[in-house]
């Protein structure tokens, strides 16, 4: 009846995951709780969790990165101090469970945190920069989040319930097969990621759908902002790698559950093709995630230093050439398993060639802030941080390009220290940045600078005191993933990463007390006028929050930078441009089916896992009822009247023009 | 995006895969078509098969042959079945398929030299296993 | 807020354009720059990218199975197990469904019910005898020994025919759901996009089974 769940799943003699799961089983029961009690829950269902609102779907997705990053991050202290311990000792964690740990900090962080950050940032910006109502596929793209958020809660249910995969956040086989990994880790590991690379796939076919063929009128493709041009060329990676990785994972997948022999030790399996083709996706994942990190930064630095982007084309030029070239270099992940001399140096090569286009970037990025009037606001911070930052980790990069250099420093934790140095450095850096740019288009009202400032200091102070520490061990021969070890010469680095980690978790406390500050102080950082940064790109064209709409009439795009110029002509006649005609407007009806068939795939990827076949075929089949229902409905649309529409713009109209008044009241002398 | 009757304009100079041109659909040449798309499909899969188990050409060229004509015979598909042209309103359509044609190009070629570099430098299964006694 | 801007670049805002001509370019809209697509267009070019993941997911396997070709560990070879006219005949239905389909659409744009339906349905059979035959294939190997388990091969085999097989049954289902809702709502947009969407759907499992029965069943017996 439930296959191979018992008692003995959940594991009471290890006191730590047992009382983590109990506290954050206590604390979303308490939220529920909390919801009913106070009668939120129509709301929630009504505009939330059935919404289908690309903006609401955006902040769900980083709502959703940010509890995981927490959850990683947590993983990540496990894993600081108990290397601080564990010098002649076996440190507080049993190496069963600090191997779990290792999987699920970085599986959590790649896919559960950095994947929903940047998706997330991406479903907010995309649509309002190209000056649209919403994606290609609303409902599909609700269905896109509700999969990635069952992913994650399959991941963190393997805490209780069971045990995670300890086989690193890659499952390298033979460890993974079911020979040497016999537990249900594995198969939590490939279920949550088969059903949350759905919800990515999908995600990826809706956005190059929406950025190729829904735009507002004029905005050609060159007058896109980069942020959009990164997202389009990470859309076309994820259509082009998460393929591949279902395809490795369901072959993973096939060898544990019906005994196949693609990756296995015996009958002739070839579990060096697994090394190959998880690659094969897992390079070009790199690029998915720090591309639009790139286009972040793109807006963010513009907007700060008050100039166009330099060289724009070249922007777009690098973007599309790293698109492409990230298909080519996966084989430089394994160098050492010896492909021989000529393979490598190819890839070794065109490991190399990939800097050259995100050069280009960089020094497009500092020629855009020379000369420019740069306002060290929060996000401006994160982004030169970032630059700082990521030149560093992309150094290291090019010198574990080279194949002789790689063969020394392979696993070693200098590996760590890079990957980190650019994924801290580049997208999660990207992610804050970000998220304190557009969160006051989001809900209306900025962030607290002072505490913001505060977390960017304590957070990249302290990654610079965990992470050179590792580079340096990792010169010294630390490989990565030690329970223990007993090198003296390692302990005072490792110990100096250890305090680096404190220092980071003040960088959190002050995120997390810049969000309630700015919370309870949101009337003194209202904006009003819709531009809270003095931006260029249309999204900060329309008001904040945005109505459901966005633009109550599509702009009609004349150029680069199209709300910079609308800018300029109001300033240059001090008046906006004539009232438009108002007209009624259809906007997609919300939709539960993106949460319902979570919800059945969650059920089914549990039974997946605990082998309760019954459950299977019910999920399945009550997906593909919710299907059914869901195509047979007739009416997809709502209209918005064009009264409603003309009164929500008119009031933007209103704020529009105090903001112009009150300008020209500054400017002209009295 | 307004959902009323199919749009049979084809909007802004704009096509989908799998719809020939619908401004001037005739029931006609459409069926004509599919037709001429099945019998170039049958006359190269026919000579696919033949060719497999003929002794009549040199045996090493048969790979390449049969190789040839299974992208002959998808370029047929895609011709005649999924209509995708070279006129300017199918621009993104085959851009989007050249991306999609490079990525499986780049995955099974270099998955294949890859792996047979891989296997060639492997020692042999035997000597591990001596190895290991 | 958007009709009268004159495309001048406004007045001292424009510092240090560097490398970009101007920034305040004004051309008339160009064609591909008219706005969002209509609904059909977005719809079928969304599912053709969704395709060509679906073919990068098939390629993965393709390649797992060029890696493993040659993988028998002792078992049975391709030369050993294919039965090449059972192929040809699978080819068969397959190219035949797929002109069924074409005729459908055909038919759909016609707006004939019955020719539809019935097109429909020619198709959903020869798509279901072709996928009985692909069933009974592989009765026939793990009844001989040849399963998936037996080598490295055979997995490979098994997984790349057997996820076209998925498709195929996949394919059907969706089928003969749609049939039912062009009998119940008739030629509806939405109806008809998402016709147009099987069809795109279907002919492209035709050229995965060219793929596969070149590269799998003529290459296997021909190694």
């Amino acid at each position: 009846m439930l296959g191979k769940l018992t008692w003995a799943a959940i594991p009471f003699d290890q006191p730590i995951p047992l009382l983590a799961g109990a506290i954050v089983f206590a604390a979303l029961l308490a939220v529920i709780v909390w919801i009913i009690v106070k009668g939120h829950l129509p709301y929630l269902w009504n505009e939330w969790i059935t919404s289908v609102d690309h903006k609401r779907i955006g902040v769900m997705y980083v709502l959703l990165a940010l509890v995981m990053l927490v959850r990683g991050f947590i993983d990540a202290i496990m894993m600081r101090s108990q290397q601080a311990f564990a010098f002649h000792s076996q440190g507080y964690l049993p190496a069963e469970h600090f191997d779990q740990i290792f999987s699920a900090h970085g599986t959590i962080m790649i896919f559960f945190a950095a994947m929903p950050l940047v998706i997330g940032m991406m479903n907010f910006a995309v649509p309002l920069q190209l000056g649209v109502r919403d994606v290609a596929f609303p409902t599909l793209n609700s269905t896109s989040f509700w999969l990635t958020a069952t992913g994650a809660l399959l991941v963190n249910l393997s805490l209780v319930i069971g045990e995670f995969a300890k086989t690193g956040w890659l499952p390298y086989p033979p460890l993974s097969e079911l020979t040497y990994s016999p537990g249900v880790g594995v198969d939590y590991y490939i279920w949550a990621l088969q059903i949350s690379g759905v919800g990515t796939l999908l995600t990826g076919v809706n956005f190059v759908t929406t950025i190729l063929k829904i735009r507002a009128p004029g905005m050609g493709y060159l007058r896109m902002p980069v942020f959009c041009w990164t997202a389009l060329a990470s859309s076309l990676l994820i259509v082009a790698a998460f393929p591949v990785l279902t395809a490795t994972l369901a072959m993973v997948a096939l060898d544990r559950y019906l005994g196949f022999h693609f990756f296995t030790d015996t009958g002739g399996g070839n579990m060096m093709m697994f090394m190959n083709l998880i690659w094969a996706w897992g390079h070009p994942e790199v690029y998915i995630l720090v591309l639009p990190a790139f286009g972040v930064f793109s807006e963010v630095i513009s907007t700060f230093s008050g100039k166009p982007l330099f060289g724009y084309r070249s922007m777009v030029i690098a973007t599309m050439a790293i698109c492409i070239v990230s298909f080519t270099v996966w084989l430089h992940h394994f160098f050492t398993m010896g492909a021989g001399g000529d393979v490598n140096a190819v890839f070794g090569i065109s490991t190399s060639i990939i800097a050259v286009p995100t050069g280009v970037k960089m020094y497009n990025w500092i020629f855009t802030m020379y000369g420019g009037r740069v306002r060290y606001a929060t996000p401006m911070l994160w982004s030169v941080g970032f630059i700082v930052t990521f030149i560093i980790g992309g150094m290291t990069g090019v010198l574990l390009a080279v194949p002789p250099a790689d063969f020394m420093l392979h696993n070693s934790l200098f590996l760590v220290a890079h990957f980190h140095n650019v994924i801290i450095g580049g997208v999660l850096f990207a992610g804050f940045a970000g998220l304190t740019y557009w969160f006051p288009k989001a809900f209306g009202f900025r962030l607290d600078e002072t505490w913001g400032k505060r977390a960017f200091w304590f957070s990249i102070s302290g990654f610079y005191i965990v992470f050179i520490p590792l580079y340096v061990v990792g010169l010294m021969g630390m490989t990565r993933r030690m329970q223990h070890y007993d090198v003296a010469e390692w302990r005072p680095w490792i110990l100096i990463a250890a305090f680096g980690i404190i220092v980071m978790f003040c960088g959190m406390v002050c995120q997390i007390t810049q969000l309630v500050v700015s919370i309870r102080m949101r009337h003194e950082l209202r904006d009003e006028t819709g531009d809270a940064w003095d931006g260029r790109s249309l999204e900060w064209s329309t008001s904040s929050p945005p109505p459901a709409f966005n633009y109550a009439v599509l702009p009609d795009v004349r150029g680069e930078e199209p709300y910079w110029q609308i800018k300029g002509r109001a300033i240059e006649t001090q008046q906006l441009p004539d009232e438009p005609d108002y007209r009624a407007i259809e906007m997609p009806r919300n939709s539960p089916v993106g949460f319902i068939t979570a919800v059945f795939c969650t059920f089914t990827g549990f039974a997946l896992i605990w082998h309760i076949w019954w459950l299977v075929i019910v999920g399945l089949v009550a997906a593909y009822v919710t299907f059914v229902v869901f195509a047979w409905r007739n009416v997809e649309e709502f209209e918005i009247p064009a009264a409603e529409v003309a009164a929500i713009d008119r009031e933007r109209r209103l704020a529009r023009q105090a903001w112009l008044d009150a300008r020209a009241q500054v400017s002209e002398p009295a | 995006m307004n959902d009323s009757a199919p749009d049979i304009s084809g909007g802004g100079g704009d096509m989908t895969p799998g719809v020939s041109d619908v401004a001037q659909f005739s029931p006609r040449s459409a069926i004509l078509g599919y037709a001429l798309g099945l019998a170039f499909a049958i006359i190269l899969t026919l000579v696919s098969f033949f060719i497999a188990n003929t002794q009549l050409i040199w045996q090493p060229s048969i790979p390449v042959a049969l190789a040839v004509l299974a992208i002959a015979q998808i370029g047929v598909h895609l011709v005649f079945f999924l209509h995708i042209t070279t006129s300017p309103d199918n621009a993104n359509n085959v851009l989007a398929l050249a991306f999609g044609v490079l990525i499986v190009f780049l995955i099974v070629v270099g998955s294949v030299w890859i792996m047979g570099h891989m296997n060639d430098r492997m020692m042999p299964m035997d000597q591990i296993m001596q190895m290991q006694r | 807020m958007s009709t009268t801007i004159l495309g001048l670049p406004p007045a001292g805002i424009d510092p240090y354009r560097v490398g970009r001509m101007g920034g305040g370019r004004s051309e008339p809209p160009r064609r591909h720059e008219t706005g969002p697509a209509p609904k059909r267009i977005v719809v079928g070019y969304g599912f053709w990218i969704f395709l060509l993941s679906d073919i990068v997911m098939f390629s993965t396997f393709f390649a797992a199975h060029a890696v493993l070709r040659g993988a028998f560990a002792g078992g049975p070879t391709g030369r050993d197990l294919f039965n090449i006219p059972n192929v040809a005949v699978e080819t068969a239905l397959l190219l035949a469904s797929s002109f069924a389909c074409g005729l459908a659409a055909v038919a759909m744009e016609t707006r004939n019910m019955l020719w539809t339906q019935v097109m429909l349905l020619l198709t959903g059979l020869l798509g279901l005898g072709f996928l009985l035959i692909e069933v009974n294939e592989f009765a026939t190997l793990v009844a001989h020994g040849a399963g998936p388990d037996r080598s490295g091969f055979l997995s490979s085999f098994f997984a790349l025919v057997g996820c076209h097989g998925l498709h195929v049954t996949a394919g059907l289902l969706w089928l003969g759901t749609m049939m039912a809702q062009i009998f119940v709502k008739g030629f509806a947009p939405r109806v008809y996009r998402r016709m147009l969407c099987f069809n795109l759907f279907w002919h492209a499992l035709d050229i995965i089974w060219v793929a596969i029965f070149t590269f799998v069943y003529l290459y296997g017996v021909a190694a």
